[in-house]
């Protein structure tokens, strides 16, 4: 040890990797490999101070299994929990569906610039959302239908590979039995069982009448799947500042220094996830 | 005290002496395989301080560790604990470079911007930065041209310039003061004979320099789009991915973070460096891979490097210490990459063109006559292909760009519904 002559300057900045422990109280089983848990921070005050905007995210910590990013699926107009849905892909989605109720995890955030709220006012609104890509979504539809007047027509597009894996089953079956909400459901690959649309998301477009001049259209998906989406409402006449989608990056800190989400000159963490198309044409020339 | 002084040469030992008794002391060390690496010293006598070479890795990894936790954890009935970690002791880097500082400098403003990052601004504002500027820049040395060297006249606590058998002594900063005002036997007031011979080695060392890198033209051409996209697939094929460049690059500052577990019940978060050289850099869970291809990576460190450090610090990141220059036997370096890109700008080669109207053709915006006038056409006028079209009012900037983005998001498998 050295001679304590110096004294020690101490930046009073709080550690914003350390996170805070929470508590799951509910997971639902919403396909094969994908869980909704329902999460609430364990300090109340935590909890009670804890709001977000629809589309930002928050950094999950497991016991000796590390951190990942995740969108809050649910509505901030719940303020006693969040939720997140969690499709099984790697260690440690492996590792938070072995989780159960009553079992702690680490949350820390929010995090992201989430939707741009004050350009949906008054407008109408179409989501896409492929797969798990609707979880993001699914805030912002809670959000919406909870101020539901101060919006136009709401339209909810959802794609799965099958019929067992649609998310959010329940969810898409109250929002389709609002008299102001179209719900689309189509599948990939259809099952005997299964009645309704198959094809791919952009099969759905003639189900819905969209008008691309009052229309916002907030998409979330795979890449494989959204860039034939963006192509689609550009032709329809979308204009590419009306076109709005979170993106899914490496993520390892969440707060603009660790480089890993960088997209040109942007950090998804803190510019994103949520841009616009043109926003995203100005940076995917960059990767 | 004056703000200049003069230290003998024959007591430089003492005074590190006195630091590292008080201090961690980082000083360039040559050791005993001829290597200069900064070192952490805690006896004089036993090392040889090296102030002629510089050290081959940067100091800043003396701020931001190859390695460094960020929290414990613990779990214990089923409750899942954080505890803090205490920062460490006060630190003297000694020995330093212009270029090192300016890093330094650099990495302030990432760590110090939208969030706080406590662990390098406590480690930072409990370190002392004692500049020794370069008379005789090394070989691959170009700060001159990156303008962070090799004279420093701001951002340090203390300055050593060597004139000799003595040091031209610079307070720049308070803790800098407080270290000489600590032992201010060891200094003596500077003449102006000194500061004279200052001035004279600060010429002499600035018309020494052999490398001059235009880092400013080549900034410019990324960032109006004039960089020939065809160099970073040839550059590909040099580069081997080892990812030396990161780890020996000042400014770079990337990391990972992890769980580093103890035991069944307790165990680390930290964050190690990282690379954006390295493929899995940017690779999601499941699998997915924005920036796939190893000539993606080097684009994009080089266009951080030169061209979004630029819109967001109003310089590049590119110190011009010359240390990518020597690690990199492909030579993929920042010297050659700059060059080239001076070079060969807007001089768009026939395989881009050819792949660029693939696309166009493939997406139904153009036919395939249409291509192949524009290609004829192209090979008198010389002109960039798209700009061809542009020019000839068959096409939009517009519509380029879109079918560009298009292509470049639809992975090779179809079997990725969602």
């Amino acid at each position: 040890m050295k001679d304590s002559a110096q004294t020690l300057v101490r930046d009073t900045a709080a550690n914003v990797y350390q996170p805070y422990p929470a508590s799951i109280l509910e997971v639902k089983e919403e396909t094969g490999d994908i869980k909704t848990f329902t999460l609430k921070f364990k300090d109340k005050e935590i909890q009670e101070g804890f709001t977000f905007r629809p589309g930002q995210f928050v950094l999950a910590s497991l016991f000796n299994c590390g951190e990942a990013a995740f969108s809050i699926c649910s509505s901030p107009t719940f303020s006693d929990y969040l939720q997140l849905s969690i499709k099984k892909v790697g260690l440690l989605t492996g590792e938070i569906h072995r989780y159960a109720e009553g079992d702690e995890i680490g949350l820390r955030g929010p995090y992201g610039n989430g939707f741009p709220l004050e350009l949906l006012y008054g407008s109408n609104v179409l989501f896409v959302g492929g797969g798990i890509g609707l979880a993001p979504l699914r805030s912002l539809i809670q959000y919406l239908l909870s101020k539901r007047s101060e919006f136009g027509q709401i339209t909810i597009f959802h794609g799965a590979r099958t019929p067992g894996d649609i998310v959010f089953e329940k969810d898409l079956a109250t929002w389709d039995k609002q008299e102001d909400v179209n719900v689309e459901t189509t599948v990939y690959r259809s099952t005997p069982e299964w009645k309704g649309n198959v094809g791919p998301l952009t099969s759905l477009w003639e189900k819905a009448t969209i008008s691309p001049s009052n229309t916002k259209a907030i998409i979330c998906g795979h890449p494989a799947i959204i860039s034939y989406v963006f192509f689609d409402l550009l032709k329809m006449g979308f204009a590419e500042e009306n076109i709005i989608s979170t993106l899914e990056r490496n993520m390892k800190c969440g707060v603009g220094k660790c480089g890993h989400c960088s997209i040109g000159s942007k950090l998804t963490c803190i510019h994103g996830p949520v841009f616009t198309y043109r926003e995203m044409k100005e940076l995917s020339s960059v990767s | 005290m004056p703000d200049e002084l003069i230290l003998n040469k024959e007591h430089l030992t003492s005074f590190l002496r006195k630091i590292a008794r008080e201090h961690r002391l980082i000083a360039p060390v040559k050791n005993r395989y001829g290597d200069t690496l900064f070192e952490e010293v805690s006896c004089l006598d036993d090392i040889s301080l090296d102030l002629e070479s510089r050290p081959a890795m940067p100091p800043t990894h003396f701020l931001l560790p190859q390695d460094e936790t960020l929290f414990r954890y613990k779990r214990e009935d089923g409750q899942y604990y954080f505890s803090e970690v205490l920062p460490e002791v006060s630190t003297v880097l000694f020995g330093l470079r212009s270029c090192d500082l300016w890093a330094i400098f650099l990495l302030d403003m990432v760590f110090e911007q939208d969030f706080k990052d406590p662990f390098y601004l406590n480690r930072r504002s409990n370190t002392i930065l004692i500049n020794n500027p370069c008379l005789e820049p090394m070989k691959n040395c170009f700060c001159k041209s990156a303008g962070s060297g090799p004279f420093l006249t701001e951002g340090y606590d203390l300055q050593f310039t060597d004139l000799g058998d003595r040091f031209l002594v610079e307070i720049g900063r308070p803790k800098g003061k407080a270290l000489v005002e600590k032992w201010d036997y060891f200094f003596v007031p500077a003449t102006n004979k000194d500061k004279n011979k200052q001035y004279e080695a600060i010429l002499e060392a600035e018309s020494r320099f052999q490398q001059v890198v235009d880092l400013n033209t080549a900034s410019l051409r990324f960032i109006n789009n004039e960089v020939d996209e065809t160099l970073w697939e040839e550059l590909a094929t040099r580069c081997q991915g080892c990812g030396a460049c990161t780890y020996v690059c000042p400014t770079c500052h990337c990391f990972n973070i992890a769980d580093r577990p103890i035991s069944e019940t307790e165990g680390e978060r930290i964050r190690t460096k990282d690379s954006c050289a390295l493929p899995g850099f940017t690779r999601l869970a499941g699998g997915h891979n924005p920036r796939q291809k190893r000539s993606q990576r080097i684009r994009r460190r080089f266009y951080h490097k030169l061209a979004f450090a630029k819109e967001k610090y109003h310089r590049s990141s590119c110190v011009g210490c010359g240390r990518c220059v020597e690690v990199c036997f492909g030579h993929v370096d920042m010297i050659r990459v700059v060059e080239t890109i001076c070079e060969k700008a807007e001089k768009r080669s026939s395989a881009a063109s050819l792949q660029l109207g693939e696309i166009l053709v493939n997406t139904g915006l153009i036919s395939s006559e249409e291509l192949k006038t524009a290609l004829e056409k192209q090979a008198t006028t010389g002109k960039p292909l798209g700009t061809q079209f542009i020019d000839d009012g068959l096409l939009t900037r517009d519509e380029i760009g879109r079918a560009l983005w298009h292509q470049m998001n639809i992975p090779s498998t179809a079997e990725t519904a969602d």
